[in-house]
């Protein structure tokens, strides 16, 4: 996480680097509000707004928010979609099309009632176009190339310009070839704050989009025709242990919001808590609407904001409960090696394939072992916690809640210090005896399957 | 390439010539010194003609010598120039031919020989009538044509000498074919082994883990049949070994319980430049030289009839059959006929038309050669490109994508059936590679036959 102070830096490299292409003409570019890049892929800290109304920032795990310009009453932001080259955890880079220097875009927020222009330049090389998904707009702003406006051009520049009508979460997402745009990272989060700061007032605000990419062993670009097999599976184009985890102070009331721009649902899990689903795609939900979970499905295309308090002091995990989304890139047609004793053929194998090294015949489980890779290629489930490996890759990260924090302190507070004796711990007294089930009474009848045959079957046919 | 026809020879030149026959002598080698000569000079070894026990033993001395392995009990073939060494003075139809220089010869020197005067004695009985003629005769006949014949075996002496080292090099040239198949095969059944273990341990993973309900029967049944294919492979490649082992030891002579080296000698880091192969090949190719001496002989026998137009020497190409499906003939005839009738104006013209046929064959040897050696030259040329892509692109490829293969197989990304699947394609491809190597060092051998048998590499590995 850097300091404001880094972060203002940034914002004056990126004010340096920002249309700097002979894309935008030069009396336009002297029309347009700078287009700030972001090189970091750390967590960058809110953005609190210097001018127009009043807001309380959201943080963008992995991500940050845009800068903008007022220009007579009316909030300026710039887009640039490009190619840009995402981390995706440490020791893997991906190549990817986003915006402002990363993917997913920076996340925009305005104000309930903000009357919001945004230049979108392309410099990628296909036409584009941005739909802001889930906003009240003009029909011709609704970014859908082709049915509401011209795709936009490589090389040039476009301006959106609406009121943010309706409080809530939404995304932006390209509508022009999206398979593949979105494929190969075109997004961003966008933030709609309610007029009244106090309205659902919370501490802390988290948002995130989940994403998936099907890159290669020792590639760097995603497989943009892959429809449902991926092989990353990441929050703002970041697999676990390159996800932040999310800093909260203890009693903190902490909403995370969620957009879905992968393919599958995905059901997101937090331990240690109950939340409610306080917001979905189409606003905020009535309090007595609402019900406690400890795990919210997001379908595909949608968002959801989660709320609690933090009540718990803690590392609590927060991950997507399918299991094969929170691991990193593995082979999806291995046979399963449990309990297969390789011994016997082992020195036949290792005349063959020297480096080879039995594996799996306990089960899957890698955290131990360090073996080279390919290139470019994470390992399966690498997080390693203050008592060994976590074993997880991809979605997942954890919720820190800790009791000392300054209000808008999001540095990692290192592992939770669990107190004396509340954590498990090996038993090393006698075995207790296991229970048993009481034995069967055999005076019942057994079952008889019965497959359908022929016979009878052509008792009618003479 | 026709030369004028020297001046006629008058009568006095019988006599000459009987006098030069006359000197025709057994020589102690039986002609067998200048075989040598040839051999030595063009491939840097000599054959030895096991004539008598001594010679013999000597030359098993020599084969055993050039087997021995002081590292091991086992007799070992080191290299392809042992290989070539051991048939020339081992390889049993070559000592045969060697013999036939010998019945060359003795024609030769009988040729030269008058002949002794004889007797004969007739008695007949014809039903009570007695029969007795006696006579003494003195071969007229030989004595007249003694010393036409014998430049006619002179020549052909000379004829079958070229053709004996003609063998030799090419015995020479087929050894050292088959000693690089026979390593060849080998080196091939070594990996065809590795790709079988690689099934092997395949098919014994795979039926543990379907016996252990890890994988499908039909899966653990694709691995046997994978089993069962490279047994099959590998049986073939035992066979072939074993044939090309054979083939080997028949040429040397021997029977096959000797070793091989484990390689083929590694490829020469580049090709040497020689831009006069076809000059070489001119220069050094016995059956170039064959026709060269045929020509000079008809030439000969040209000047002969011109000469004496009555004694009718009409050799080599007049005998040549060349009824199809019957070997070539060579030989001659002379006959002395009484000029009544004909002037021997035909037979002047006829051997004026054989010379020249001699000299269009000469001229087509010489093409032939010329061409043999460009092709070989190019085809070796071929050879080696191919061989060294084998060696310095595809092998480090394919070790690329084992090692890559391993790193998948390290995260999880891919299973061991498919690293040892690819260790059966790379087994294919270095097996590739092999042929490849060996089909340089045949088209080697093969360019050393064209060109006269001389090495083109330096000293053969
Ligand atoms: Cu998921």
């Amino acid at each position: 996480m850097s300091t404001p102070d880094k972060q203002r830096r940034s914002f004056l490299q990126g004010a340096a680097l920002a249309v700097t292409a002979g894309a935008v003409s030069r009396a336009g570019a002297a029309a347009l509000p700078e287009a700030p890049l972001q090189a970091s892929p750390a967590t960058q800290p809110p953005l609190h707004p210097a001018n127009g109304r009043p807001y309380q920032p959201v943080v963008t795990l992995n991500g940050w928010s845009l800068p903008w310009r007022m220009n007579n009453g009316v909030k300026e932001f710039h887009l640039v979609a490009e190619p840009v080259v995402r981390e995706i955890a440490p020791g893997m880079k991906a190549r990817l099309w986003g915006y402002n220097g990363q993917s997913p875009g920076p996340t925009i927020e305005v104000v309930e009632g903000d009357r919001v222009r945004i230049f979108v330049t392309n410099k990628l090389p296909e036409a584009t176009s941005v739909h802001w998904h889930g906003q009240r707009l003009p029909n011709g702003m609704d970014g859908v190339s082709g049915l509401t406006q011209p795709a936009i051009p490589p090389g040039k520049t476009y301006v959106y310009e609406f009121t943010a009508r309706r409080a809530g979460t939404f995304m932006y997402h390209p509508h022009a070839d999206e398979m593949v745009q979105m494929a190969m990272g075109m997004m961003g989060f966008w933030v709609t704050h309610p007029k009244d700061p106090g309205f659902m007032r919370v501490d802390r605000d988290f948002v995130f989009l989940m994403n998936a990419y099907d890159i290669a062993p020792g590639a760097s670009v995603p497989k943009v025709s892959t429809m449902l097999d991926f092989n990353l599976w990441t929050w703002n184009s970041r697999a676990f242990p390159g996800i932040d985890p999310l800093v909260v102070r203890q009693n903190d009331r902490v909403r995370i919001r969620v957009g879905n721009l992968t393919m599958t649902n995905h059901p997101l899990h937090l331990h240690g808590h109950e939340f409610s689903v306080t917001g979905t795609d189409g606003g905020w939900v009535p309090p007595a609407a609402r019900w406690p979970e400890v795990t919210t499905d997001i379908a595909v295309g949608q968002m959801r904001a989660i709320e609690f308090d933090a009540t718990e002091e803690g590392d609590w995990a927060l991950h997507c409960h399918k299991a094969h989304h929170t691991m990193n890139a593995m082979g999806h047609d291995l046979p399963t090696m449990i309990g297969v004793d390789q011994s016997k053929v082992l020195d036949k194998i290792t005349r063959l394939i020297p480096d080879y090294m039995a594996m799996g015949d306990k089960g899957g489980s890698m955290g131990e072992m360090e073996m080279p890779l390919p290139e470019n290629t994470l390992p399966m489930m690498t997080g390693r916690g203050p008592y060994g490996p976590i074993e997880m890759g991809g979605m997942f990260s954890t919720v820190k809640v800790r009791k000392q924090l300054a209000r808008d302190d999001y540095r990692d507070p290192g592992w939770y210090r669990a107190p004396a004796g509340t954590v498990a711990r090996p038993w090393n007294g006698p075995a207790p005896s296991a229970a048993r089930a009481p034995d069967r009474d055999d005076g019942k009848p057994t079952l008889e399957v019965v497959k359908p045959g022929m016979q009878g079957g052509h008792q009618g046919h003479h | 390439m026709i030369p004028h026809v020297s001046r006629p020879l008058r009568a006095a030149a019988v006599a000459a010539c009987a006098l030069l026959a006359g000197c025709a002598q057994l020589s102690p080698d039986g002609g067998f010194g200048q075989v040598e000569q040839a051999s030595s000079t063009r491939l840097g070894q000599a054959p030895a003609w096991n004539r008598t026990p001594q010679q013999t033993q000597a030359s098993s001395e020599h084969v055993r010598q050039l087997l021995h392995d002081p590292a091991n009990s086992t007799p070992r073939l080191a290299s392809a120039d042992d290989a070539v060494q051991i048939a020339l003075i081992n390889n049993p139809d070559l000592q045969a031919d060697f013999a036939g220089l010998g019945v060359a010869e003795a024609d030769l020197v009988q040729a030269g020989r008058l002949p002794n005067p004889g007797f004969s004695f007739k008695r007949s009985h014809a039903g009570d009538d007695l029969k007795i003629e006696r006579s003494l005769s003195l071969g007229l006949m030989r004595l007249l044509t003694l010393p036409a014949a014998s430049r006619i075996e002179q020549r052909r002496f000379e004829q079958v000498r070229l053709s004996l080292a003609s063998r030799v090099l090419s015995v020479a040239a087929q050894t050292r074919q088959a000693y690089y198949q026979a390593v060849a095969a080998q080196q091939g059944l070594q990996y065809q082994k590795q790709v079988a273990d690689a099934a092997e341990a395949a098919h014994a993973l795979a039926a543990q883990m379907a016996r252990l309900g890890n994988i499908s029967q039909l899966d653990s049944a694709r691995e046997q049949f994978f089993y069962g294919q490279a047994q099959t492979s590998l049986q073939q490649a035992r066979r072939l070994a074993a044939q090309h082992k054979e083939s080997l030891a028949r040429l040397l002579g021997l029977a096959p319980d000797f070793s091989l080296p484990a390689q083929l000698p590694a490829l020469p880091r580049q090709l040497e430049a020689v831009d006069d192969i076809e000059q070489q090949a001119l220069q050094q190719r016995l059956d170039v030289e064959a026709a060269r001496t045929e020509l000079e002989g008809l030439q000969t026998s040209l000047g002969l009839t011109r000469a004496t137009r009555l004694v009718n020497v009409l050799d080599l190409g007049a005998l040549r059959t060349t009824e199809s499906g019957k070997p070539v003939e060579n030989g001659y005839e002379i006959s002395l006929e009484i000029p009544l009738f004909d002037w021997g104006e035909a037979r002047v013209a006829k051997a004026e038309a054989i010379y020249l046929q001699g000299a269009h064959k000469l001229a087509a040897a010489v093409l032939d050669a010329r061409a043999q050696a460009r092709l070989a030259w190019r085809e070796r040329q071929d050879a080696y490109t191919l061989a060294r892509r084998y060696q310095d692109e595809w092998l480090p490829l394919r070790q690329r994508i084992a090692d890559e293969n391993v790193l998948r197989y390290n995260g999880m990304l891919v299973s061991v059936f498919i690293l040892l699947a690819d260790a059966r394609e790379q087994a294919a491809t270095v097996n590739a590679a092999i042929e490849a190597q060996r089909d340089f060092w045949i088209a080697d051998a093969s360019l050393q036959l064209a060109l006269g048998g001389r090495p083109t590499q330096g000293k053969q590995p």
